[in-house]
């Protein structure tokens, strides 16, 4: 494999991956952490293919992915911000309801038009400049020269200070899960439309947790997380260009590779990680 | 009494779940309340199957309640689940009691990883006991298709387990000796919690970690006890299912035992003792929907759409709130 297909393996196949890092940094800077990101993904995966077969058009299945990625964005939202609900606890129920809805529909519909015929992807692709340029520099501007960003930042940090500036800590967080919604519906869809042919069971396999995990060794900016993906990136490209070359090593065990990855990718967090002051809390 | 109604609900909520998918394919309700009986609890047969089901769901819900009531995240029952069954598979040649006492083992030191990540690097152990779940899959994977494959290499699985390691069974019933093991590690669970000092301080730790360290507790103890004890019992549970029930390990072997738990423990409340009926449940709604996935063709996913909606029924009633 040359060298430039290598980094170009390797960017593509993070794409997914960044774009939930991005809407989980927002979150996070709101002071929720959402464990239903890879539910959501999940969602999106699986509402892009149903939209995309349904209108035969790619556009549309993007846009699929993203009502698949809301809907379970929103009930999140209802459950974290509304009830103050543990974010964790509902993280993971997340989780198992996308499971549970897109494994029966799967399972129901795996015989009809919609999932045995293979999705055809035309056209320029346009997300993984999106995901690599044009949405950090956005997000890196609306988070730190914006008064919108200052204060969902602040609703990160210190929501009481939010609060007292008569600003609804609670209307920035659903905005920031909003934005998070369409970029991990971008995710889910490229992720089923565009690197897969089609939707299979569980088929994020928790990218939703390495995008937390490269949140964290990002410490929570756009740099970092740029960094972590790219790094991310380059090991599971490395294992990809392993199982081309029919390399010793056993299949199964360069399966596991991107986790080891992650958690070594974890540990790398150098000295002390300052996470937003109020993060988790209600 | 409000944590009782939110029980009830959660479970009426999760059966009501059930219903509108057999709905939505157009069968009727009361046929499909007949097929989920049949396959639960209609028939002595049926019982056996829903108890066999629910022993593991009850360790790994116990797994799940020790750690959350320490205010632990361990989410990474799936993993110890695998790696205590692989680990008693390796020991069973010794015996059933070494294969019993080595899945604990195993189990515990897989959680411990991830307190170790925790105090020695700052990983959130609710990332890395995740992290671990994969690891641990895909090294069962790998075990089933190499090193441990059966001797005749034709399916991804293993030879069975020497008889010798097998739980013994009740008479010519499906139940096996592991109901007695769960059933004791949950009463001696909730003397250690409810009863013993140390319990005390596992609970303090998780109420409010600072407070306890003002108290006196040393809180890095208690949060690498809880988690060794919660990988323990996850790791037992891997272990009687193989030597219980499955008898050989395949690579679809823990078939999200782990992760039910986690529904099984709130559904409970993390009272270990109410963790007994939720197992029950949850054990019956399993085997509700395998015999709906056998008579009516719906898809067994929907107990894990049914366990997400209990989950969500019993937040919803304000229990599991952000601590501020």
């Amino acid at each position: 494999m040359h060298a430039i297909d290598f980094l170009l393996l390797a960017i593509t196949a993070s794409t997914p991956l960044l774009l939930a890092v991005e809407g989980e940094v927002v979150v996070q800077r709101s002071g929720i952490i959402n464990l239903g990101i890879e539910g959501m993904m999940l969602a999106a995966a699986m509402g892009s293919v149903i939209a995309a077969q349904l209108t035969n058009r790619i556009a549309f299945g993007f846009a699929g992915g993203i009502a698949g990625a809301a809907l379970l964005g929103a009930l999140f939202g209802f459950f974290a911000i509304v009830l103050r609900a543990d974010q964790i606890v509902t993280g993971t129920a997340i989780n198992l309801l996308a499971l549970g809805i897109t494994g029966f529909i799967y399972r129901e519909l795996q015989q009809s038009e919609i999932f045995a015929r293979a999705v055809q992807f035309r056209g320029r692709n346009l997300v993984v400049p999106l995901a690599w340029i044009a949405v950090p520099i956005v997000l890196a501007i609306v988070l730190w020269r914006t008064i919108f960003g200052l204060r969902l930042r602040a609703c990160g940090e210190n929501p009481e200070a939010v609060t007292a500036a008569r600003a609804s800590v609670a209307g920035h967080r659903w905005a920031a899960l909003g934005i998070e919604s369409i970029l991990v519906g971008i995710a889910g869809a490229y992720l089923a439309l565009a690197l897969s042919s089609g939707f299979a069971e569980n088929m994020t396999a928790g990218r939703g947790y390495i995008a937390l995990s490269i949140v964290i060794f990002g410490r929570w900016k756009m740099k970092g997380v740029l960094l972590g993906t790219a790094l991310f990136g380059v090991a599971a490209a490395g294992q990809y260009a392993l199982q081309a070359a029919g390399h010793a090593l056993p299949f199964h065990l360069l399966l596991a590779i991107p986790y080891v990855v992650t958690l070594l990718i974890l540990c790398g967090i150098a000295g002390r990680v300052r996470a937003p002051e109020s993060l988790g809390r209600a | 009494m409000r944590r009782i109604v939110a029980g009830v609900v959660a479970a009426a909520a999760a059966i009501a779940v059930l219903a509108f998918c057999g709905l939505a394919l157009g069968h009727a309700p009361a046929e499909l309340l007949r097929v989920a009986i049949r396959g639960s609890v209609g028939s002595p047969f049926a019982l056996q199957g829903t108890i066999v089901k629910s022993i593991p769901l009850l360790l790994t819900g116990l797994s799940v309640a020790v750690a959350f009531r320490a205010g632990v995240w361990n989410i990474g029952a799936e993993g110890q689940f695998i790696v205590g069954a692989l680990a008693a598979f390796v020991a069973a040649p010794w015996g059933l009691t070494a294969a019993l006492i080595v899945s604990i083992a195993a189990g515990a030191v897989w959680a411990s990883i991830a307190t170790a990540l925790r105090f020695w690097r700052g990983a959130p152990e609710v990332l890395t006991t995740i992290l671990l779940n994969f690891v641990g899959l895909h090294l069962l994977g790998w075990a089933v298709n190499g090193p441990l494959q059966e001797r005749i290499a034709q399916y991804p699985q293993t030879d069975p387990i020497p008889s010798s390691a097998a739980l013994p069974r009740f008479g010519l019933t499906s139940l096996h000796a592991g109901i007695v093991i769960a059933v004791v590690v949950c009463i001696a669970l909730w003397i250690f919690l409810e009863r013993t000092t140390e319990g005390l301080r596992m609970r303090a730790t998780g109420f409010n970690a600072s407070a306890a360290q003002w108290a006196g507790v040393n809180v890095t103890l208690q949060i690498a006890g809880a988690m060794a004890i919660s990988g323990g019992v996850a790791g037992l549970a891997g272990g009687i299912e193989l030597l219980g029930v499955t008898h050989r390990l395949f690579e679809l072997f823990a078939a999200g035992y782990g992760y039910s738990g986690i529904a099984v423990a709130l559904l409970a409340q993390l009272h270990p003792i109410g963790t007994l009926v939720s197992a029950l449940f949850f054990g019956a709604l399993q085997t509700a929907a395998g015999e709906l996935q056998r008579s009516a063709n719906i898809s067994i996913t929907v107990a894990t759409f049914g366990q997400a909606v209990v989950i969500l029924t019993i937040i919803g009633f304000g229990s599991f709130r952000a601590r501020d």
